[in-house]
């Protein structure tokens, strides 16, 4: 609804700066007020009209940004509680982007809804930086994309390796159960070896961090376990109950992935409201400017106006005509 | 290293650990007492659209409205 407004306040605003012609016939008594001028500068309605875009191009963008800080407040908690939940997974399965494995799936996490300032540009650049580097003579990368923003970017170049596009997350409220069940959709759909989730990370409200968490298929885990580094500490926890090794891990590796696409998609929404918020705001500040200049404008406008009827009641006697049965047409003598 | 334990029923019915997770998750929400109940089964609304991606076309998207709350 409120791009709507913007868009018919942008029609507005295109519209009357081009031609005064077309003003002049809309409305009457102004411009009887521009023929006694003459044809001396522009006319006061164009400027008029101007303003009265930008002032309401201005409370849109006001309004936006109250909004996106309410929302913003809201989902705010939420995600910082998130973070435990795949902070111990991280302690024990370990993060490593660096892993080399052959089938890679990136999962790019963007928004729905525009106005959001750059950061569905970022997290577009840095999975095709990730796609670059993970693919190679035997390796291959695609791409699974969460949002219509990510979708249209990557549409470009790239859609012989898109996998699956998802998009409407937020029509309800965020909650853990829709994440999961959409986690589970694309491990089914998906064969890999790593996931790499692209996100961006909420630091604070001017600053949002795009960020890559990776997850391991439970046979890479194996792997990486055997070789050791990192992971090679695996082995030394105890494994209860019936389970093997291999059960459990492919257990983790699931409910990994899901509370990290949970996260993930948590920080993007605070992400995404933020940068609005900004953005929203540094619209507001512009239009402010351009208001001001406007009026500095329309002032000297008038200043000219009203210095050449008193120039003419000076010189001729009389004042210019402003209608009909004006009080203004008093004839007087200098 | 094959194992022949057996695996859970759940994993032999071809479901995965979140899909498992997810109905004892109802199923606890479901023995709620009720001011609390409405709020945790309002937690449970799943919707998205999902569409599969073949030789770089999309396919017609299928709209995934889950609703957990058939036990």
């Amino acid at each position: 609804m409120a791009m709507a407004a913007l868009r018919r306040e942008g029609k507005r605003f295109a519209l009357s700066s081009p031609n005064p012609i077309n003003v002049l016939r809309s409305s009457l008594a102004p411009s009887e007020e521009q023929m006694s001028l003459g044809v001396r500068g522009i006319s006061t309605q164009i400027v008029r009209n101007r303003m009265k875009s930008v002032k309401n191009i201005q409370k849109i963008t006001k309004a936006m940004k109250m909004v996106a800080a309410s929302k913003l407040r809201a989902i705010q908690v939420r995600a910082e509680n998130s973070r435990g939940l795949w902070q111990p997974f991280t302690a024990l399965l370990g993060d490593i982007p660096s892993v080399d494995v052959k089938k890679n799936v990136i999962v790019t996490i963007s928004s729905d809804k525009g106005l959001c300032g750059g950061i569905n540009s970022t997290s577009v650049k840095i999975s095709r930086a990730m796609h670059r580097l993970t693919s190679g003579p035997d390796k291959e990368s695609t791409y699974v994309i969460l949002g219509e923003k990510a979708k249209a970017q990557l549409i470009r170049d790239s859609r012989n390796f898109i996998e699956l596009s998802i998009t409407e997350l937020q029509k309800n409220f965020l909650n853990y159960t829709q994440v999961s069940v959409l986690a589970e959709e694309i491990l089914k759909n998906v064969e890999y070896d790593a996931l790499r989730v692209v996100f961006n990370k909420f630091q604070s409200v001017v600053s949002f961090l795009p960020t890559t968490a990776t997850i391991l298929s439970p046979e890479v885990v194996e792997r990486e376990a055997e070789a050791g580094g990192k992971l090679g500490d695996l082995d030394a926890y105890e494994i209860e109950g019936g389970e093997t090794k291999s059960e459990i891990l492919q257990n983790l590796a699931e409910f990994q992935f899901s509370c990290v696409m949970f996260n993930a998609v948590m920080e993007n929404a605070c992400s995404e409201q933020g940068a609005r918020m900004s953005a929203m705001d540094s619209s507001s500040r512009n239009a402010g400017e351009m208001l001001d200049r406007l009026t500095l404008t329309y002032n000297s406008i008038v200043d000219d106006a009203e210095c050449g009827a008193f120039n003419r009641l000076r010189i001729f006697g009389d004042l210019p005509r402003f209608g009909p049965a004006s009080s203004n047409s008093i004839v007087g003598t200098q | 290293m094959s194992s022949t334990a057996a695996v859970p029923f759940w994993r032999a019915a071809g479901m995965t650990y979140i899909s498992y997770s997810n109905i004892c998750a109802n199923l606890v929400r479901n023995c709620l007492k009720e001011p609390h109940k409405s709020e945790a089964i309002s937690r449970e609304k799943v919707h998205f659209s999902l569409s599969k991606w073949v030789d770089g076309k999309p396919e017609k998207p299928n709209c995934h409205v889950y609703k957990l709350s058939c036990f």
